[in-house]
């Protein structure tokens, strides 16, 4: 562990003089642009790293720039669950977001792995302009918990690795960084001057005039005593049926991503001193569904779990689950949530005549990261041409299913993302068209199969099958 | 047992016949085909009464043939001919049978089969078989919670059956009474007792239904006429028409085998019997009006409180999930969901061939819905098996350790219903660890765990019960849930309230504390000195299967 860390820090630190070489030697990209001002905001609080930065971009090339680049680590890239950017427009009050495309990119002289994404401008930036753009970027499973094992009684601490500069591919003229940690207690941080702590936040900075891909690696260690919940599987089959209801099936497979637990598990100090003991464990997650649920129910392969409880109101449900028992690090758990909900809500006809569906991608369950997500739109039988409108990539496939007396069987829409986190939870929509017709097919079958019955035995009645008379 | 009945009192027919030899033959050969029975149903002895009955009735069978065909002079001849070379044939038979089952230990009899004919078998020679509770002779209160009201209707349908005694009602007395014995001995055998009893009580019934409506019918007076007519027509029905008194007799009969075929209609009457039966005997069907239409009421009320009874039993006492227990307290409903949080926990938080030791009740729900690995189940049928278990249970830690490390056991989980009051726990099942165990391993005795022939767990506990592995798993730190260590189930506080583990250590407690999982800890790394100091111990003390396990550890 250690050996790895050291071997880590070593491999930045050796990095740093030869990438500012790198980065003056040959930048296609980079001399047009510099940023004025830039300051990083990074949240902490809970295991999902939540990263804020506010850029001032200026155009000092000599001609118009349309794209923007953001370079992270490879070691940040493998954690990156989503990058958004906006562009600042307007000034003090009438200030509103313009939203803009952010895609991963290669760049043909990365230093040493840097992974680019770059943004792209609604209007190209001119000769001389400023634009200011916020970055939100989230990671997870970047806090590592160290120690790796905790006993029940001792609460968890973690460390963070990132660097006090901002690496990016542009100079930066002045920065900030500021880290929020959950509380006061911080073990040890890295100190690249001038560094300041105040009560739960860090400052690294202002630093000035740093070149491209300048890298500061440092390491903070803090406790972080929140739930590591992670999904580390979570399959949600989403079923339309045109008689008026969507059913939705969750299957989870739950794990506390944090220190793991070690030794004994006592009940009785779990019981009698909540506070001291099982700190950064947890026994009850929330789930926020659709409003409008209904007929939820809460299980695992052997039966019902009764400790849950479904607060609905017309604006929101929110499904309170227990596992069977409380989750301490390493800890997994599987369960099944399933519950329907009233199909006009969530389905619409647009106007080509196709019909769509549009319900919340992401895991519903509150600060809980998903590692695999797969989304199972289940069509009714007979839907054609299905489609999927994401708005961020992911994997697509289409499967069929068959279920009660299903004969061409139905067309599945499966969609794969992985590392999930609460902000994916923005609507999706997949469009097919449908004939009602469809619709009456079952009934219809069952109700043929039952005449036939009876007519068959009508006409046995009628018939006489005796050889001799 | 009722063939031979017939047969000995005269009644052969070839009806009979019909009846029984398909019966053994179809029978037998379904019951093979049960995987668990499979050629035990012609090899074990208990089965040797119906196939003697079957050859019997074949001779039987023949020498009525032989009798229809032959002159009775010429019978005669040929019986003792027959009879002659058929007596040496037999012996010889007999001889070989009997020899065969004395040489199987029980003489064929499997230990169950022999405590049904003998109820102290079980408790002298095989604690395993009475340690099940099924096995257990049943209390009187558990005989009218299941029967209620049949207890008092089945006398009456004995009597009823009695009163003109047919093939078909002794049969069914025969059944009655076999079964009533049965159900004695066993309270699993409950069952076979039902089905007899709803027949009995249906006899009853329609017996005493009979009797007050025709009380009835005959004092309306226009219908007096019609009634005649009905029981004349009836006899005339029957085989023999004979007076006044074989009409009724044959009526009841008729009425009699009706109820029989819709045995599950359990229906209700108490002591109006006796007067039903004075009123047979006296042939007169002089009841007065208004008291037979009362009784008839009353009956009926019967009926429908019995069928709530068997509703409320049902739901109840033969409904409930064993696992889930609830209770009602002033803020409603509690569940006690504690097994399933503890076997989910163990499906998800061991390793998949991680074994569990439990005590055997609970290797069924272990391998189902934990998928573990355990070391006895409920159908373990190797008694040293469970013995094995039984005696690391009752051992110190340290024995209990090594029988566990010897079985490459990881986890070792205990019931126990002292913090919330559930009675069937391990504590309670204890004593019975502790005599199947030291029924294969001499070294547990029973009388070192009981003081003056008292179980008992509180300061007066005897000191190898208060230093036995299943004790310590399950008290390990109770005290510190209420500061006294108060037992609600055994109503005392524990006897040894403080006291640490040394070879287990607690992994997981559930809610209730109803199941505690502790897992063997490993072997101490031998340092240097003292392993040295550990090896001369060993071999000082008495301690010969530790060293034991000590020479094996290199060979793994």
């Amino acid at each position: 562990m250690e050996a790895q860390l050291s071997v880590r820090a070593i491999l930045l630190l050796s990095l740093l003089p030869l990438l500012s070489l790198l980065a003056r030697s040959s930048s296609s990209v980079s001399q047009d642009i510099q940023i004025v001002n830039a300051e990083r905001r990074i949240d902490l609080t809970s295991h999902i790293v939540k990263v804020f930065l506010t850029l001032k971009v200026e155009n000092i090339g000599s001609s118009p720039v349309s794209d923007i680049y953001l370079a992270f680590p490879p070691t940040q890239v493998d954690h990156l669950a989503l990058v958004k950017a906006a562009a600042t427009v307007g000034k003090r009050k009438k200030k509103s977001y313009l939203p803009l495309e952010v895609n991963p990119t290669e760049l043909p002289d990365a230093p040493n792995g840097t992974k680019y994404f770059s943004i792209s401008l609604v209007n190209p930036l001119s000769v001389g302009e400023t634009l200011t753009i916020e970055v939100l970027y989230i990671l997870t499973h970047s806090l590592e918990p160290f120690p790796v094992e905790i006993s029940q009684s001792e609460s968890q601490l973690v460390y963070y690795h990132d660097s006090a500069i901002i690496l990016s591919p542009y100079d930066i003229k002045k920065q900030t960084t500021f880290l929020k940690t959950p509380s006061t207690k911080l073990e040890s941080f890295t100190k690249v001057e001038p560094t300041n702590r105040a009560g739960t936040e860090l400052k690294y900075g202002p630093y000035e005039n740093q070149s491209p891909h300048s890298f500061s690696p440092i390491i903070v260690h803090f406790e972080n005593n929140n739930p590591f919940a992670v999904v580390e599987e979570l399959v949600r089959e989403v079923e339309i049926s045109h008689w008026g209801n969507l059913q939705i099936t969750e299957h989870y497979k739950l794990m506390h991503a944090g220190a793991r637990h070690k030794g004994v598990f006592s009940r009785v100090e779990y019981q009698s001193k909540p506070s001291f003991s099982g700190v950064s464990s947890f026994k009850n997650l929330l789930a926020r569904l659709p409003p409008g649920v209904h007929s939820a129910y809460y299980r695992d392969e052997i039966g019902n779990i009764s400790s849950s409880h479904l607060r609905t109101d017309p604006w929101k449900s929110e499904l309170e689950i227990e596992p069977r028992y409380p989750l301490f690090g390493g800890w997994k758990s599987t369960f099944i949530i399933g519950y329907g909900l009233p199909l006009q809500d969530f389905l619409f006809e647009s106007p080509d005549g196709r019909r769509y569906l549009n319900f919340s991608f992401g895991c519903p369950l509150v600060e809980t990261v998903a590692d695999k997500l797969t989304i199972k739109v289940v069509l009714p039988e007979g839907s054609k041409d299905p489609s999927a409108v994401v708005p961020f990539p992911v994997e697509q496939h289409l499967e069929t299913k068959y279920s009660y007396l299903d004969i061409v069987g139905r067309t599945v829409v499966v969609l794969e993302k992985r590392n999930v986190v609460p902000e994916h939870n923005s609507p999706f929509q997949v469009y097919y068209t449908f004939n009602q017709v469809f619709m009456l097919a079952e009934p219809l079958m069952l109700a043929s199969v039952f005449f036939f019955l009876f007519v068959t035995y009508v006409a046995y009645l009628h018939i006489d099958l005796s050889i001799r008379k | 047992m009722h063939v031979l009945l017939c047969i000995v009192t005269g009644r052969y027919s070839s009806r009979l016949y019909i009846a029984y030899a398909p019966l053994v033959v179809l029978g037998t050969l379904l019951a093979s085909l049960v995987p668990v029975v499979g050629f035990n149903a012609v090899l074990t002895s208990e089965h040797f009464g119906s196939f003697l009955v079957f050859i019997i009735i074949h001779v039987v069978a023949l020498v009525y043939y032989i009798k229809g065909i032959l002159s009775p002079k010429m019978f005669k001849v040929a019986v003792t001919l027959v009879v002659s070379i058929g007596l040496v044939v037999c012996c010889a038979v007999i001889a070989v049978l009997v020899a065969l089952v004395a040489s199987s230990p029980t003489k064929g009899w499997s230990g169950r089969s022999l405590s049904l004919l003998d109820p102290t078998y079980a408790s002298k020679y095989i604690p395993i078989i009475a340690s099940v509770s099924e096995h257990q002779p049943p209390t009187w209160p558990s005989y009218f919670m299941d029967i209620n009201v049949l207890a008092f209707l089945v006398p009456a349908g004995i009597i009823a059956c009695f009163s003109p005694l047919s093939d078909a009602s002794s049969f069914v007395v025969l059944y009655i009474v076999t079964s009533v014995y049965f159900s004695g001995v066993m309270v699993r055998l409950m069952l076979v007792f039902a089905p007899a009893a709803c027949i009995m009580s249906g006899i009853a019934l329609s017996a005493s239904f009979d009797v007050f409506t025709r009380s009835i019918k005959f004092q309306l007076p226009g219908v007096k006429g019609n009634s005649q007519v009905d029981a004349g027509e009836t006899s005339s029905e029957g085989v023999v028409a004979q007076n006044e008194v074989a009409k009724t007799d044959k009526n009841e009969e008729a009425l009699k085998e009706r109820p029989s075929k819709k045995n599950r209609k359990k229906e209700k009457e108490h002591v109006e019997k006796p007067s039903v039966k004075a009123q047979m005997k006296k042939r007169l069907l002089v009841l007065p009006f208004e008291a037979s239409i009362i009784a008839i009421l009353l009956l009926i009320l019967l009926g429908a409180f019995y069928v709530v009874h068997s509703v409320w039993a049902a739901a109840e006492a033969y409904s409930a999930p064993s696992i889930v227990l609830t209770s009602y307290s002033h803020d409603g409903l509690h569940v006690f969901d504690d097994f399933r949080e503890a076997y989910s926990w163990l499906s998800h938080n061991t390793e998949v061939d991680d074994k569990v030791a439990s005590w055997w009740d609970y290797g069924y729900q272990t391998t189902a819905m934990a998928n573990r690995t355990v070391i006895v189940d409920n159908n373990t049928w190797n008694n040293t098996h469970i013995a094995t278990v039984g005696t690391a249970m009752s051992s110190p830690e340290k024995a209990a350790w090594e029988i566990f490390d010897s079985l490459d056991v990881k986890y070792v989980l205990v019931v126990f219903g002292g913090l919330v009051g559930y009675p069937s726990d391990d504590i309670n099942k204890f004593l019975w660890m502790v005599r199947i165990g030291g029924g294969v391993f001499p070294h547990i005795k029973e009388p070192d765990y009981l003081r003056d022939g008292q179980y008992r767990i509180d300061s007066q506990a005897t000191p190898t019960m208060l230093n036995c592995l299943m004790y310590k798993l399950s008290y390990y730190r109770f005290v510190e849930t209420d500061g006294k260590a108060f037992d609600r189930v055994r109503r005392t506080e524990i006897g040894k309230k403080h006291f640490k583990l040394t070879h287990f250590e607690e992994v997981f407690t559930t809610h209730h504390w109803m199941v505690r999982i502790y897992k063997l800890k490993p072997q101490k790394n031998r340092i240097r000195g003292k392993a040295k100091k550990s090896r001369s111990k060993a071999s000082s003390t008495t301690s010969t299967k530790r060293s034991e396990t000590q020479r094996k550890n290199p060979w793994h």
